[in-house]
């Protein structure tokens, strides 16, 4: 993969790499890729893909609310923010 | 119209439940900020979806009502792009095997035709939360990210601004009959965003643009208008349109350039591992069918042609299902159709505009309503003391003929004792009588008036009118 | 109590196998009562235990204090026993070592200079030295089979689907489940009998239906060819199926001819899941923030520049690039097309054996670093073990012989839902051949 493909893909999955993380990701994921490309020998003619195994089954919830717990999730889950004002959760602008 | 124009849109509605469409919490944004939120719609590592059954059942009324053909295994995939107001960074939505596929609506146009319009496809997905923006920040509540979002895309078979209001307001009034929605624009449970393109007729569509930001069905119109005008105005000038996103900005009226094609997502669709594909059963699409509607325009159809009304009367009837619902009530009670819609149209609603109450919230049950009308029909009251007495029956919360009964607003049609009245009025008027006896009948009226006051209105008129004419040209 | 936490203590000088070592944190959270009634149980740090934090062995949920509990964890608890800490891993599940954990180096009890095999490392090596009798791991193409094999416990990854994933952090949805890592095959069924079931949590949980058929007369073996193992690892087999021949069994070699193409295909599926999964640590709810940002595009690049190891970066690459449109159908589309292929491949072999044996890994434990393996020989090592995850099978880590000195496992896998056909076999090799411990091992946690 050349370093152009990858600072592209690396935008798109929000990863920033610095240059030393250029330089040996391309030769890893080169590398991987090349490992990838063996399945292009394998004869799949006709066979449908499996995205999941087992499932028969639906599976679906009751449209009802958890029984309350009592305690204040909603809480505990605000304690883990790392910036935040009053309830709201903060962020830089978005431009 | 040098030009032909084609507009498709994508209307995105939230579903009415208890819970979001993945997890268990409330499905109630207006709350406290970040209040309605759980490991699962936060987007915790470790939490996983968890499907909600009524999301379901709703969506495929909706693709029921449009038409659709149901995918028998309907799939939920991954959309990829990172945005702060989407928890996991992805959305769950359905990209290959949508529940619905290939439907119809038959949109009512101004003229009275149908137009049958193509539905692309109708998927169930997850909701985003809110951001608001201030000069440095920006705040995130998430509350309203994982409730239940169903998205209807139409093929691009509208061809003006006109008739994508037109659809978005007949297909609101749809999903309101169904229960799916409250269908509010303003608040954003009824989304639009539209897209157009125009080519020299018979060279097929042309290159799209998307406006975005329309929050009433006038703003549809007026944004696609524009746009429609905007695209004829390029290739007049031999300019090429470019493929983008477009703002609509209802102040200015102008559309502006939100993104290119350029920097569009590569949104890496992939099917959810964390869902198994929903197959839709027969007996689940039985249980949508029993729930179905007679859809409004179906409604309208059937007023127009079965019980005589006019095509406004059925309009304002198949406005709300309520509406409907309760004229279907009273029909059903033996009332008769055009004293039901006129009454409803005018006098009820009259009352409920002036308490701003929906006939839901309002004491006029449809048995009151019938009662009311048995009693001016058998010429109990008049019509007139009818049109007081439904305000006395808003005010009191009571039945008509006990309101008519505790008042006395029974009309008097006992021959002696109206006489007695007329008399007295005569008595009381000796210069009218000669008038009306030398010809001027015009002035009955003013006896009848005198009558009125006397008795409260109480009074059968046609009785009463009688016995003057004979009493003053009678005697002769 | 104190002589326990001794024991742990001095074993932990040397094996690093726990992040968080605190027997009375979640004590309370734990039934007095119950089969399992005061028994310490380790969990792999990607499994949510309220109370405790959950790092997946990475910066950037360094300082993440889980406010949940995990179903299949909360289950355990349910029947007395009582989590005493959280494993060292591989960040996010993605290596085969545990060195690829950014909070610290677990070794093996075996000979500390090796590793204890990953991704739960911990866990296996914990179970190992005698620390608990048992632990949770989790096991996306073959991490906890590989563990169990290179420090000598048994190591389960159950039928996809019959243990709930509720509150483990994902890495590979359709490929992973929660598995075990035990000291004997009778804990190992007691622990799986606990923690299976259908989840209203996990939407992917399926109902379990075995087919009654526990025993089993034939067992396939996979025919393993030249320079497929290193010598002790092909001694080992060898001795392995030597002894379900002389139990009884009825042994037919058999081949897997989709089994060269595993590897990749695991590798296509697991990072595209992966690239989607690890989107959300963005320095937004939780998690490592970075301060400085302009933008929230900056603030989720620069959190997931340093949050984020080496590995773990390429893998999300490589997952992205593989969904990317116009590369699906080389890819993605394709390693699901694999799979249906192996899947058909044990099929067939399940028409004429009730069970298949096949190696866990190449080798036995490797030394720290490059220096016996390289990331991608390690990578390719997990054909064995990968399959059974493309296929959603269950699958057995049973300790085997000590070669040199060094534990080596064998792996059993049957028929979906056949977990206990694999628990009858490994409980027939454990009677005649019990498994051995490391030295210094005493089972403290027991007086």
């Amino acid at each position: 993969m050349d370093k152009g493909e990858l600072v592209k893909t690396a935008a798109l999955a929000k990863l920033k790499l610095d240059e030393n993380e250029v330089e040996t990701l391309a030769i890893e994921v080169s590398a991987m890729l090349e490992n990838f490309s063996m399945m292009m020998e394998a004869d799949v003619e006709g066979l449908e893909p499996t995205t999941q195994t087992l499932q028969q089954e639906n599976r679906t919830r009751r449209d009802e609310g958890p029984i309350d717990s009592g305690d204040n999730l909603s809480n505990d889950l605000l304690e883990r923010v790392p910036e935040k004002e009053g309830r709201f959760i903060v962020i830089p602008n978005v431009i | 119209m040098k030009y032909q124009s084609f507009v498709g849109l994508e209307i995105h509605i939230q579903l009415i439940s208890e819970t979001k469409v993945f997890c268990s919490c409330p499905n109630n944004f207006g709350d406290e900020p970040n209040t309605n939120i759980c490991p699962v719609c936060l987007g915790y590592p470790g939490a996983l979806p968890s499907l909600n059954e009524e999301a379901v059942f709703k969506a495929l009324k909706v693709c029921k009502a449009l038409n659709c053909h149901i995918n028998e295994k309907a799939v939920f995939d991954r959309k990829n792009y990172f945005y702060p107001d989407m928890p996991k960074n992805y959305q769950i939505t359905q990209f290959e095997s949508p529940f619905g596929v290939d439907g119809y609506f038959n949109l009512e146009l101004d003229d009275g035709s149908f137009k049958k319009i193509r539905i692309h496809d109708v998927h169930l997905e997850e909701d985003a939360g809110k951001m608001i923006h201030d000069g440095y920040q920006s705040r995130l509540d998430y509350n309203r990210a994982g409730t239940p979002l169903l998205e209807i895309v139409t093929e691009p078979d509208l061809v003006a601004g006109r008739d994508a209001e037109l659809f978005v307001q007949q297909f609101r009034q749809m999903v309101r009959y169904l229960e799916v929605t409250d269908g509010n624009m303003e608040e954003g449970s009824l989304r639009c965003d539209a897209n157009t393109s125009i080519n020299l007729p018979g060279m097929g569509l042309g290159t799209k643009t998307e406006v975005k930001n329309l929050n009433s069905s006038r703003f549809v119109n007026k944004a696609l208008t524009y746009e429609i005008k905007r695209h004829g105005k390029i290739l007049d000038k031999g300019g090429e349109i470019i493929q983008e996103t477009r703002l609509w900005d209802e102040k200015t009226s102008t559309s502006k350039s939100m993104r290119t094609k350029e920097d569009s997502h590569d949104y890496r669709y992939f099917p959810e591992p964390d869902l198994p594909p929903y197959r839709v059963t027969a007996e689940m699409m039985g249980k949508v069918e029993s729930a179905m509607v007679e859809l409004p325009n179906d409604r309208k159809k059937r007023y127009i042609k079965d019980q005589n009304l006019s095509v406004e009367q059925a309009a304002f009837i198949t406005g709300e299902r309520e509406t409907a619902d309760w004229f279907d009530s009273l029909l059903k009670l033996g009332a008769e159709s055009n004293q039901s819609a006129s009454w409803l149209s005018g006098d009820i609603q009259k009352v409920l505009n002036r308490e701003e109450v929906t006939l839901e919230e309002s004491p006029f049950t449809a048995e009151r309503i019938k009662e009311l009308f048995d009693l001016i029909n058998t010429k109990k009251i008049s019509n007139n003391i009818g049109k007081d007495l439904l305000q006395a029956m808003f005010k009191e919360d009571k039945d008509p003929s006990l309101l008519v009964k505790e008042k006395g607003l029974e009309q008097v049609s006992d021959t002696g004792a109206v006489e007695k009245v007329v008399d007295e009025v005569l008595a009381a008027h000796p210069a009218v009588v000669d008038a009306v006896r030398a010809g001027e009948d015009k002035q009955v009226g003013f006896l009848m008036g005198q009558l009125m006051k006397a008795t409260g209105g109480k009074v059968n008129p046609q009785m009463a009118r009688e016995i003057i004419m004979n009493k003053i040209k009678g005697s002769e | 109590m104190k002589k326990y936490k001794e024991y742990v203590e001095n074993w932990e000088k040397k094996i690093g196998s726990f992040l968080q070592f605190d027997p009375e944190k979640a004590k309370a959270d734990s039934s007095s009562e119950g089969p399992l009634k005061g028994i310490p149980f380790g969990v792999k740090d990607n499994i949510a235990v309220k109370g405790f934090d959950m790092t997946c062995g990475s910066k950037i949920l360094e300082n993440f204090n889980c406010p949940y509990t995990a179903t299949a964890v909360e289950k355990l608890q349910n029947k007395g026993a009582v989590v005493v800490g959280k494993m060292n891993m591989d960040e996010f599940g993605m290596g085969s070592s545990t060195d690829n954990s950014a909070l610290g180096e677990t070794n093996n009890p075996w000979d500390t200079s090796r590793v204890a095999g990953g991704s739960s490392g911990g866990s296996a090596a914990a179970v190992a030295a005698g620390l608990v009798p048992f632990a949770l791991g989790s096991d996306t193409g073959g991490s906890v089979r590989q563990p169990a094999s290179f420090c000598g416990v048994y190591g389960l990854k159950p039928t996809y689907g019959t243990v709930s994933r509720y509150g483990l952090t994902a890495y590979a949805s359709s490929l992973e489940t929660i598995g075990i890592c035990a000291e004997s095959t009778a804990m190992t069924r007691d622990v799986f009998n606990i923690i299976k079931g259908i989840d209203v949590m996990d939407n992917t949980t399926v109902d379990y239906k075995p087919s009654g058929k526990d025993d089993s007369n034939t067992i396939a073996v996979l025919k393993v060819g030249e320079g497929d193992l290193s010598d002790d690892v092909l001694n080992s087999y060898k001795v392995s199926q030597q002894r379900i021949t002389d139990l009884g069994y009825t042994v037919t070699e058999v081949e897997l001819p989709t089994l060269k193409y595993v590897v990749p295909a695991y590798y296509v599926i697991a990072t595209a899941e992966a690239s989607a999964n690890l989107a959300r640590f963005n320095g937004i709810r939780y998690g490592l923030a970075e301060k400085g940002a302009e933008t929230p595009s900056d603030l989720m690049q620069m959190s997931r520049h340093s949050g984020f190891g080496d590995e773990v970066k390429l893998r999300i690459l490589l997952g992205t690039y593989v969904l990317r449109s116009g590369f699906q159908d080389q890819y993605y589309h394709r390693a699901q097309k694999i799979r249906t292929a192996i899947l058909n491949d044990f099929n067939r072999i399940f028409e004429q054996a009730d069970a298949l044996m096949l190696p866990v890994f190449p080798t036995g434990a490797f030394h720290h670093g490059s220096s016996d393996l390289t990331q991608l020989q390690q990578k390719s090592a997990d054909l064995y073990t990968c399959s059974a995850n493309l296929a959603g099978l269950p699958a057995l880590a049973v300790p085997s012989t000590i070669e040199k000195g060094l534990p080596i496992g064998v792996q059993f896998t049957a028929p979906a839902f056949e977990e206990e056909r694999l628990f009858r076999i490994s409980e027939k090799l454990e009677e005649v051949f019990p498994v051995q411990n490391p030295e210094g091992y005493s089972k403290e946690w027991n007086k």
